[in-house]
């Protein structure tokens, strides 16, 4: 498989930025007539988290725990573009306390990936994608709820330089994200220091950068990645209480990805771990994939 | 060529997705009220029966200016001048305090409740800090304006507000002086003026009794509610309402009323309210009368149960024979089959919650951060108030009725919780969807304050009896659909509330008003 979707759960604390788990945010791409279809499980853990800035553990929550099951076929319409959609199955629980986890069908994404410029080892592309809540998931019952139940738009723009000879590469990206407002089965709710007496919430609109090192060789890649993922405006999480979708999220994550794909079958793998925060959980991170390859002959 | 194109591919995706963004508006939208001449002006509301004033003589309001006098004559052209330069923010002011001052000031009330409703964070060594008023924005923030603290908070609200402008209605008439658009027609005032006489401003009288009030329950907020007190007052300049006199009378008048009822509030045994140490006595009770397993904190560290002593606070519309002879009885055993039923029908819906379940118990959890169920009433009452277009005098008389009810009905409550030490179903295995409370299960608060609201509301508004009812009822089901009450407890706790209501629908039927 040449085009993957990595990085499920950024995993920032907080289902919400499961959201986002589908983000294509590689330089490869699948041939014409290439379809790809991922199954991927991850899981994403903390036991503790920033309660604004204070870093702390909650008792009456012990270890909070997401966990995804999700489909991903990824198509390449020509070798420059491609187009990756993903469909997520979440479910949530904690260790201690009495919050009832959740669960259920998430948010359905899409992709359209575009190698913009080539030159040498150069190349520039152009991601737009966007997603839609699918389930009619609790969004506001944090941090037990399986996502926002918003809808979002992200344009991302992406560098890479691939070493020819020895397959080391470079990827760095940056990224807008627009989310819509979310509904809530209340019609008041507290934010930025005052009640809002509306179901409406509005959820901040975010930005991502990232940078990634490794080698890609026929059959096989490893790389390290570091990533940082923040809302662009919100607020924080009141003293003792718990988050809401109007949170101004923020998280700095590292990890490492690897692939393992000799012919049609393969499987990848991800960690990450989230290093610093804002208004987030301090997850710990892990992926696993099966992915299958089928050409379609012309 | 193909380099090309790709390039032009990729100048258009940008194109596109920054038109799409500018196309995506995130706005709110939030209730936008106007301002309204009140049906009736009430203009006997002066003879209203009172809640601690024993007459509205109780404080002295001097005689204004005659509107003939070089005084009156000199404020007015003050006013003209005013209106000639107002800046926008000063036009925003009138209108939102246009909305109403009874209204605006309870929904700010309601604002701190929600502000301040957050349980304080254990400690390292396992403690919960009390929170004090002497530092009420240290951590944790005084008050933790939980669901008894908030239902005291905007009964004594309504009640200073109603006392203030029964007396300023019965000053109004005897002085009889009109507001300065009918004594100056090149005035225009900018809200609906009524027939009602301006002196003493029913705006200073409920602006500044609220804000006394409001400064007592909420200490932290006394720069917050001096400048809203300070943009009320000015706004009815602005407005072209009222003269500098009017709001000067009206403010000593406020602040002299919510002075003698702050006097009741002190004294009214909520400061013994949070007393740890009867628990011990309550526990022992509960178990003499059968009860095999206590109630015990679900949280870690085990944090105290709230407000344990709250039953003993004073109460507004029945004395505390009655508060006795209303308590419910006992709810089942726990070996009983009733019970086991109630049980087994949370562990069903700990399975399978439905969407519209969930979707009930959230609307109305009104838990922590929220204005708490009895804020949520009050806003019903005052929404209902203003679209009925009440006189503040009869809107403020609507919430201290409800107000009085819902702090009853959170005293009769809190006094059958500890008095029945009821455990919660999360003591047998159940989760909860909304968060649970901490302190007995029996009888279900939520329940016991629909229940009020509903029985005063439905008589106030008798159009609407059964859509206040109905949510009642919705209310007091959200809590079994939320998995923290069993059956009984919402049951028992409606029919407690509609008793406890049933009181101050008495109350109102003979209060003069012949409402």
């Amino acid at each position: 498989m040449k085009a993957i979707l990595k990085q499920l759960h950024i995993a920032l604390l907080l289902a919400p930025f499961a959201a986002q788990a589908q983000m294509p945010n590689d330089a490869i791409y699948m041939g014409k007539n290439q379809l790809c279809v991922a199954g991927m499980y991850s899981h994403s853990s903390w036991n503790q988290y920033w309660e604004n800035t204070l870093k702390r553990e909650n008792f009456n929550i012990g270890t909070q725990t997401t966990q995804s099951a999700m489909i991903m076929p990824a198509f390449g319409i020509s070798k420059r573009v491609n187009v990756i959609m993903s469909l997520p199955y979440v479910w949530t629980s904690t260790s201690a306390g009495n919050l009832m986890g959740q669960k259920g069908i998430q948010d359905v994404s899409a992709w359209l990936k575009v190698k913009a410029l080539i030159v040498g080892g150069f190349s520039l592309h152009a991601i737009v994608g966007g997603s839609i809540p699918v389930g009619d998931y609790v969004p506001d019952f944090m941090p037990m709820s399986i996502g926002m139940q918003c809808r979002t738009a992200t344009g991302r723009l992406m560098a890479n330089y691939k070493h020819p000879k020895t397959g080391l590469y470079l990827t760095a990206y940056g990224s807008y994200g627009w989310r819509s407002n979310a509904k809530s089965d209340r019609d008041a709710y507290q934010a930025d220091d005052r009640v809002y007496n509306t179901n409406q919430i509005r959820v901040p609109n975010t930005y991502d950068a990232a940078v990634r090192l490794g080698i890609l060789r026929r059959g096989w890649q490893t790389e390290v990645w570091a990533e940082r993922v923040a809302c662009l405006n919100g607020d924080n999480i009141r003293r003792n209480d718990m988050p809401f979708l109007t949170n101004n999220m923020q998280a700095t994550s590292v990890g490492w990805y690897g692939k393992f794909q000799p012919h049609t079958i393969g499987v990848n793998a991800r960690v990450g771990y989230v290093v610093d925060g804002l208004n987030v959980g301090q997850s710990t991170s892990y992926t696993v994939g099966v992915l299958y390859q089928i050409s379609f002959k012309k | 060529m193909k380099k090309q194109s790709h390039f032009i591919a990729f100048c258009a995706i940008i194109i596109a997705l920054s038109a799409g963004l500018n196309s995506c508006s995130k706005t709110i939208d939030e209730p936008q009220l106007s301002a309204y001449a009140p049906t009736s002006v009430d203009e006997k509301a002066g003879t209203w029966k009172t809640y601690v004033l024993t007459a509205p003589t109780d404080v002295t309001v001097a005689a204004p200016a005659a509107i003939s006098s070089a005084d009156y004559l000199a404020e007015v052209a003050s006013l003209k001048q005013k209106a000639a330069s107002l800046s926008s923010a000063q036009q925003d002011a009138v209108t939102y305090w246009g909305a109403g001052a009874v209204f605006r000031w309870n929904e700010i009330a309601r604002e701190l409740s929600a502000r301040y409703n957050i349980p304080p964070a254990s400690t390292p060594d396992g403690k919960y800090p009390v929170p004090d008023a002497a530092n009420p924005l240290a951590d944790p923030k005084f008050p933790f304006s939980n669901p008894p603290y908030t239902a005291r908070a905007l009964a004594y609200l309504s009640v200073a507000q109603y006392d203030a402008l029964v007396s300023a209605w019965h000053y109004k008439y005897l002085y009889n002086r009109v507001a300065p658009g009918k004594t100056d027609a090149t005035i225009k005032p900018l809200l609906p003026v009524s027939s009602l006489p301006s002196y003493p401003s029913e705006d200073a009288v409920v602006a500044a009794a609220s804000a006394v009030i409001l400064k007592a329950m909420f200490p932290g907020e006394v720069a917050y509610l001096d400048a809203k007190l300070a943009e009320h007052r000015d706004s009815r300049l602005w407005a072209g309402m009222n003269v500098e006199s009017d709001l000067t009378a009206g403010v000593a008048l406020g602040n002299a009323v919510a002075a003698k009822v702050m006097a009741r509030a002190k004294v009214d045994g909520m400061s013994a309210a949070n007393n740890q140490t009867v628990t011990a006595g309550m526990i022992q009770g509960a178990k003499e009368r059968g009860l095999a397993d206590v109630w015990v904190s679900q949280e870690t560290p085990a944090r105290p149960p709230m407000l344990p002593n709250y039953g003993a606070v004073q109460t507004w519309n029945f004395d505390k024979t009655t508060l006795i002879k209303l308590r419910p009885g006992p709810p089942p055993a726990l070996n009983s089959p009733e019970f086991t039923t109630a049980l087994d029908e949370l562990k069903q819906i700990n399975k399978s919650q439905t969407r519209d379940q969930a979707r009930i118990a959230n609307y109305w959890s009104d838990g922590a951060g929220s204005y708490t169920p009895p804020g949520h009433w009050h806003r019903t009452a005052a929404n209902a108030a203003h679209d009925a277009q009440y006189s503040e005098v009869r809107m403020a008389r609507t919430l201290a009725l409800l107000g009085t009810a819902e702090m009853d009905a959170a005293i009769a409550c809190w006094d059958a919780k500890y008095y029945y030490y009821y455990p919660r179903p999360q003591q047998f295995g159940v989760k909860t969807s909304v968060g649970l409370p901490n302190f007995p299960s029996y009888a279900s608060g939520h329940s016991t304050f629909s229940g009020a609201a509903a029985t005063v509301l439905s008589s106030i508004f008798p159009d609407k009896a059964k859509d206040f009812d109905d949510e009642a009822n919705e209310a007091s089901t959200s809590r079994i659909y939320g998995l923290i009450h069993y059956r009984f407890d919402s049951a028992t706790g409606l029919v407690h509330g509609n008793n406890i209501g049933s009181y101050a629908v008495t109350r109102a039927k003979a209060d003069g008003s012949g409402l």
